[in-house]
């Protein structure tokens, strides 16, 4: 079990006093565990700081406007892997019983995949464990990352910390994918016109189609020849 | 041998292929299939619906596991319909199935966000000082108070806690009551049918509190002011299931598959049952392939086809060969056969207003309001008659108000229809002609502005000497230029004559070639004849949005009732646009507007309130002498529209908010002081003008609204006409108006209200919304709270598409920090009763109310229009001028109230639409079914504590809900009509539907007089339906279908007979065009904004499903010709700009759309992709960046039967149709606007 989870997802949860009160606390789990390397735990230190101020009016508008109203870099992990599809809601019901088959109830206002509440069970869990179940998001907390770094957001390097973390053979289809989605930031213009161009539909069999029905017509157009 | 050997004893080889090589087996793994087999695995299915702007009202199932919503289907057990119909089965469409994803979407408002600048100074504030002060500490200092309203849209939203936002919320509203008066809170929600207790929730808080509710329906521009003008009701129209028993459908500006999509079936339906389909629009639209013949009309042209068409049905089928069927049905449900004076006018004669009883040296015996009974001629006798049925008899007596064919002493009459062959002489009279001049391209003819037709007519001796009148009936022929052998100028004597309103005439005017109309108009009028009246128009908002809207829907009426259709199963003026139909009015209305602890409520037109709030009346570029008729009687016309407006509010026509300049609770006061009655006050002070209305004075900030609330919409993303002036003036933030004032163009100012050089802007001291999705509108308020989606809550829906009242049920809990409307109205009332002592108790409130349809009062002057005002008669509540009515409001109390079934419901009882009952037997059920409440000022009270509480409240009280009730509502309309109803009621009687009844399934509501149609095993409902076979009558006027309208200011504006108007022009592209050029071609188009495919209003336009089949930003529809010739290839980027503002969006160039248009489908969102604008420099608009509201008198009129004020009835709408747009080709897309915060981080 280790500390350096619970570190993060208070890093992450939108900035309040009490999470400013933990921040000196998370600092130094992260420091003193070291699952996270030395070098990016210092890149860090700026965030818990600032995190950790009385007046935080900046830093909570800052996390509205970034993980409440930017749809690409939600903290619903879901979002980036079910989106808008009806697995979605299956996919948070299976990480419920997850959560439960290890004794814990999910009792705050939050979805399962809420990346803090992910972070937070896996500070419960023996750490190999938590850094395998960690792995399986890699991609997404990759998509995440180099979203902010483009942004030039301190944030990016929690998910440095994250990706230290994740024990993950690298699934770079998934990521490849996942970056081809379009971002949500307004000064792209490019990704957006990728996500504007409108492919041309195919009808019938063909490459994409399906080659048993093409074998299908092709034999039927025989017996009628 | 080896044959033998191959063959296998134990197997069977399998192959590939079977059925003769049709089938194919293989192995494929099917893991994949456990995602379905999953799917299925719910622990329960809850019913619900979607809430959003959408007349379909589908049941829903809701699949629900481990208490998170997985997907939805459609229901599909909606009670069977009678045999030979089919089912209604099944609803639901594409969008609706997308729906479960917003419930979890990355675009919903999770915690209660305010304004970080706000919120910071409210905490700062707090530290020292109570609530109310807090609040006043902040908006008293103009600093503190711009700092957070000139950045709304900036960004900057922080989480804040339900307390913490519910007492400011609270102290805000109590500043506002206490400081400049309760009307200054205003709110907006609109469609309750759509989840009747989410709005009800907002609009009982503001309605104890005093604040104003603002209408929907006519700021919407879908309702129709010609469905009051005509028949005294707000909108009534046939369930899509009665297309089915129709014969002859015209689609009219209507697109049933792609906004009527889950009733779309019966018109599939009904055509292969044999019906002709003929659709009428100017593009070719989704409906148009259903089409026999699609006509593809020059857009806003509309009334010069029906006109053309009617011309073809009147000469045909009434004036060359006599249908006996469709001369009954105008002589007994039209006002055709009633007499109208004749007025010289210059040389010639004008038609004036319908001739009354007490115009008459005897009255023609009749006593009671003989100023309100009009008059015909007896066929047998010859002599004037007053039939029973006008809007005289409804009031003040009691058995005489129906459409039997008996006069006023009972005796049978058949009135004459047309005074040809009895009249005296032939007169000639003007007839007003409006298409001799049209801009931005329209066509018009070379024809004088008037035009003399030669008119029987008959000389009467009258009270005030001797008068020549004419029948409605022949003034219509002859408006129509069907010549009955009289001739006149301009007179047609066949089709192809091109004088108004000839096919042949049409054809120029409309595109559409003559045979066409001719062959439809036939089609029409024969397929009615054949089948007594199964001849239906399905209508829609492309033809009621454009300034002159009223022309093109009473040329429909006009042709629906000529050949009687309306009333009749089949037949009718199929309206739906909008979601009007709230079947258990009257049950909800009393929970909504408080009506069961304070009469009257505050209920302001929300038209008239953004045109003088936003202030767009500064920029008004119509003038009125543009649209006044050439046979205006003399008056004083000349006046601005807000000049206009403010003369209406003045005279009780329509409502006011704020109403007065003093605050009204300091209005009773200072009564108070003085020992006289507030009233009695009131009318002292406003009569010597020391009290002030402040709609003589918009921008004095003593007038301003203060307070606004939005909830279940989107006002800013979605409707609200002239977007860019209310962020200019209302919100005070960045915004794009490109147009100057009337101080800086010169152009006529008002000379009535108040000019102020100096605009305000940012008059709100504080915007609130609540939505689940962060919108537009959101985006620019200063709290944003969030609301349970319509999966979340339970509450209640209905529609006028089919009879079923369903709910939605909360299938989870709201998720985050999310509650539903209910809850969250009910916390403020608790907040707000909290704080409040600091400075409120318990007060008097003086509000003015206009003057009420279906109230005896609707009678206020039977001819002139004298303004109090202008020193012209006397001021007289509820006759001369609003009604006034002292309120007590026991603030600290509020919440306790809200919670609660008041004491009127027993002491005053319920009712509607002039028909009252007694519900005591009702309140003591409802006691026993939501329990009493147990203690304080409350005390025995039902208690309405949660959702389920305010259901039961609206079943239990509403006669379509509760048999019992329903039963009561006939008997009263019995004491008006003389006639037994109750029948229509009676197999219903112990029928009584609650909230768990309509969760098990949808359930059929109960005829109820409230409504014309009725619900049977033998028809389906159809409007009308009641006047034409009960035979009570239309409340009009006349209590007959009015198509001729003669009030004073109908008659000024040329609209008391139907006439072809050509859009009016706005002037709004010339000062714009190449003014900020970038190069491109620019090419001027007349923009459009039909409602979407993917998309309904603003709603789902957001989703990713939805924008990925659309093109996934803003986009604009152009034709192959139009963007040949500004260079545009399908794709590009474009801007369209006025002065109104300007939007950006990708051209779609299509063949589909007819040259000169531009289509943008209503309301897609500024959130989502949208770069920034090269004329504004700001972020592009929405599609009502380029719009602005244009007010028309006409729908000011009130105190004059059925064109009197009723919320969401009548008043002035947002028309925006006849907008032209400037539109090129962007060179650079440029994406503006960084996050507030960062601007801040940077500094």
């Amino acid at each position: 079990m280790a500390n350096t989870y619970r570190a993060l997802a208070v890093l992450l949860s939108y900035p309040t006093s009490d999470t400013a009160a933990l921040m000196p606390a998370a600092a130094a789990a992260l420091e003193g565990e070291g699952l996270v390397p030395a070098p990016l735990v210092r890149k860090l230190m700026p965030l818990f700081y600032e995190l950790s101020a009385a007046d935080l009016y900046d830093a909570q508008s800052r996390y509205v406007d970034l993980f409440d109203r930017t749809r690409s870099l939600s903290l619903q992990l879901y979002e980036h892997v079910h989106g808008e599809s009806r697995d979605r809601g299956q996919a948070m019901v299976e990480l419920l019983k997850l959560y439960s088959s290890r004794g814990l109830e999910l009792t705050a206002k939050e979805l399962p995949d809420y990346l803090p509440v992910f972070l937070e069970f896996l500070s419960q869990q023996p750490a190999d464990e938590a850094a395998v179940l960690l792995g399986e998001a890699a991609h997404v907390l990759e998509a995440l990352r180099e979203r902010l770094k483009k942004r030039q957001s301190v944030y990016a390097h929690a998910f440095d910390a994250l990706l230290a973390l994740a024990d993950a053979e690298r699934n770079g289809e998934a990521l490849k994918a996942l970056m081809q989605e379009p971002d949500d930031d307004p000064n792209d213009l490019e990704a957006l016109d990728k996500a504007w161009a409108e492919e041309q539909v195919t009808f019938g069999p063909d490459k994409v189609g399906c080659p048993k029905a093409e074998a299908m017509i092709a034999q039927m157009k025989d017996s009628a020849a | 041998m080896s044959h033998t050997l191959d063959r296998l004893a134990f197997f069977t080889r399998k192959t590939e292929l079977y059925s003769g090589g049709h089938g194919v087996t293989n192995d494929e793994d099917r893991s994949w299939e456990e995602a379905y087999r999953r799917r299925w695995q719910h622990d329960k299915i809850v019913r619900s619906t979607h809430g959003v702007n959408c007349t379909g009202s589908c049941s829903w199932k809701i699949y629900v596991k481990g208490g998170i919503v997985t997907w939805e289907t459609q229901q599909t057990d909606y009670p069977r319909t009678r045999p030979d119909l089919p089912n209604h089965e099944p609803r639901g469409c594409a969008r609706g199935a997308s729906y479960s994803w917003y419930l979890y979407s990355g675009n919903r408002v999770k915690y209660p966000l305010v304004r970080g600048r706000l919120i910071k100074l409210w905490r700062e504030a707090r530290k020292t000082l109570p609530p109310v002060q807090a609040w006043k500490s902040i908006v008293e200092d103009p600093a503190k108070r711009k700092s957070y309203t000139s950045i709304r849209g900036g960004g900057g939203l922080v989480r804040s806690t339900w307390d913490e936002v519910t007492e400011l919320i609270g102290a805000a509203n109590a500043y506002t009551v206490k400081r400049h008066g309760p009307d200054r809170v205003f709110g907006f929600s609109p469609i309750p049918a759509m989840s009747m207790i989410s709005y009800a929730a907002g609009a009982r808080y503001l309605q104890l509190l005093g604040g104003a509710c603002g209408s929907f329906y006519d700021w919407y521009c879908d309702l129709p002011p010609a469905s009051p003008q005509t028949w005294g009701e707000q909108t009534d129209v046939p369930e899509s299931a009665d297309w089915y028993n129709s014969g002859f459908i015209l689609v009219w500006g209507s697109n049933v598959p792609q906004t009527r999509t889950p009733d779309a079936h019966f018109y599939t339906e009904v055509r292969y049952k044999g019906a002709k389909s003929v659709v009428i629009c100017p593009d070719y639209s989704e409906a148009s392939k259903f089409a026999d013949l699609w006509i593809s009309v020059k857009q806003g042209t509309d009334a010069a086809l029906a006109m053309a068409m009617g011309h073809v049905v009147l000469t045909e089928f009434h004036r060359d060969r006599e249908v006996p069927y469709f001369k009954d049905y105008v002589r007994r449900y039209t006002d055709m056969p009633l007499l109208v004076r004749l007025v010289k006018q210059g040389e010639r004669y004008v038609p004036e207003r319908l001739v009354r009883a007490a115009d008459f040296a005897d009255g023609l015996g009749q006593a009671n309001n003989p100023d309100w009974k009009t008059v015909g001629l007896d066929e047998a006798t010859g002599k004037p008659v007053v039939p029973t049925g006008s809007i005289g008899f409804r009031w003040g007596e009691q058995g005489k108000w129906n459409l039997e064919e008996k006069d006023a002493g009972g005796g049978d009459v058949k009135l004459r229809v047309g005074l040809k062959g009895t009249h005296d002489e032939v007169v000639e009279v003007n007839f007003p002609y409006f298409a001799n001049t049209a801009a931005n391209g329209f066509a018009s003819t070379e024809h004088p502005n008037t035009l003399m037709r030669r008119v029987p007519a008959k000389r009467f001796a009258l009270k005030d000497g001797e008068a020549l009148v004419a029948s409605v009936y022949d003034l219509f022929m002859a408006n129509y230029g069907v010549d009955q052998g009289f001739g006149g100028e301009h007179m047609p004597s066949n089709f192809d004559d091109v004088e108004p309103y000839t096919p042949a005439w049409a054809e120029k005017v409309t595109t559409v070639p003559r045979e066409q109309i001719i062959a439809v108009a036939r089609g029409f009028a024969s397929n009615a004849e054949k089948t007594n009246g199964k001849s239906m128009v399905i209508i829609g908002a492309a033809m009621n949005h454009w300034y002159h809207m009223d022309m093109n829907y009473r040329g429909v009426i006009n042709l629906l009732a000529m050949c009687g259709c309306i009333g009749q199963s089949g037949g009718g003026w199929s309206h739906y646009v909008g979601q009007e139909k709230l079947r258990p009015q009257t049950g909800w209305a009393p929970l909504a507007f408080a009506l069961d602890w304070i009469r009257p409520p505050r209920q302001q037109n929300s038209t008239s309130f953004f045109y003088a709030h936003s202030d767009q009346w500064r920029y008004e570029t119509l003038d009125v002498k543009e649209i006044l008729s050439p046979t205006a009687p003399e008056g004083d016309w000349g006046k601005a529209f807000i000049d206009y407006n403010a003369k209406a509010e003045r005279m009780g026509w329509l409502p006011s908010a704020p109403a007065l300049k003093t605050n009204p609770l300091e209005v009773a006061k200072a009564a108070a002081r003085e020992g006289v009655d507030p009233k009695d006050y009131a009318v002292r002070e406003l009569a010597a003008k020391r009290l002030e209305m402040s709609c003589m004075d918009p921008d004095h900030p003593d007038n301003w609204p203060r307070n606004m609330f939005v909830w279940r919409s989107n006002l800013l993303g979605s409707s609200g006409k002239g977007h860019e002036y209310f962020l200019k003036h209302l919100l005070g933030t960045s915004n794009g108006v490109l147009g100057k004032d009337l101080g800086v163009t010169g152009r006529r100012k008002p000379v009535e209200v108040n000019w102020r050089d100096e605009a305000p802007e940012g008059k709100l001291d504080l915007l609130v919304t609540i939505d689940f999705r962060m919108s537009t509108t959101a985006v620019y308020s200063d709290i944003v709270l969030p609301t349970a989606t319509w999966y979340e809550k339970n509450d209640l829906n209905t529609s006028d598409m089919h009879p079923f009242i369903h709910p939605l049920t909360a299938a989870v809990d709201p998720v985050w920090e999310c509650k539903s409307d209910w809850e969250i109205f009910k916390a403020i009332a608790k907040a707000f009763s909290e704080v409040c002592p600091e400075v409120l108790g318990v007060e008097k409130d003086v509000v003015l109310t206009p003057i009420q349809h279906d109230s005896a009062a609707e009678m206020a002057q039977p001819y002139d229009v004298q303004d109090w005002w202008k020193g012209e008669c006397e001021l007289i509540p509820g006759k001369t001028g609003p009604q006034i009515t002292v309120v007590e409001r026991d603030y600290p109390n509020l919440y306790r109230r809200f919670t609660s079934l008041g004491p009127l419901m027993t002491k005053v009882g319920n009712g509607g639409k002039g028909l009252g009952w007694n519900t005591e037997h009702e309140v003591e059920h409802l006691k026993q079914l939501n329990g009493e409440v147990l203690d304080g000022p409350t005390k025995g009270l039902a208690k309405i504590e949660t959702e389920i509480d305010a259901c039961e409240t609206i079943l239990m009280l509403a006669p379509e809900t509760n048999g019992e009730v329903a039963v009561k509502s006939w008997e009263s309309l019995t004491k008006q009509t003389g006639r037994e109803h109750a029948h229509l009621a009676l197999p219903k009687e112990d029928e009584k539907i609650r909230f768990r009844d309509i969760v098990a399934q949808p359930r059929k509501i109960i005829s109820s007089p409230i409504w014309s149609g009725i619900e049977s095993e033998k028809v389906c409902y159809n409007a009308g339906y009641t006047n034409v076979h009960e035979l009570i009558p239309w409340r009009t006027l006349t209590g007959r279908q009015q198509l001729y309208q003669d009030h004073l200011w109908m008659r000024a504006f040329g609209e008391a007979l139907c006439v072809y108007k050509p859009p009016v022009d706005l002037k709004t592209t010339a000062a714009t065009h190449n003014f900020r050029s970038n190069g491109e071609k620019e090419i001027a188009l007349n923009f459009i904004t039909p409602h979407q495919k993917w998309g309904i209003h603003s709603t789902y336009s957001d989703n990713l499903l939805m924008l990925t089949l659309n093109r996934g930003g803003p986009v604009v529809w152009l034709s192959e010709k139009d963007a040949a010739r500004a260079g545009i290839k399908d794709n590009d980027w474009i801007e369209a700009f006025n002065a109104n503002g300007a939007l950006t969006a990708r051209a779609v160039v299509s063949q589909r759309i007819r040259e000169g248009t531009i289509f943008m489908y209503h309301a897609q969102e500024k959130i989502v992709n949208t770069p920034g604008s090269e004329m504004t420099g700001q972020r592009g608009g929405i599609h009502n960046s380029v719009t602005r509201t244009v007010l028309k008198p006409t729908h000011m009129i009130g105190g004059y039967a059925q064109l009197a004020y009723g919320f969401n009835y009548y008043g002035t709408v947002g028309a925006n149709r006849d907008e032209f747009v400037v539109v090129r080709k962007m060179k650079k897309v440029d994406w503006l606007e960084q996050p507030l915060y960062r601007a801040e981080v940077g500094q």
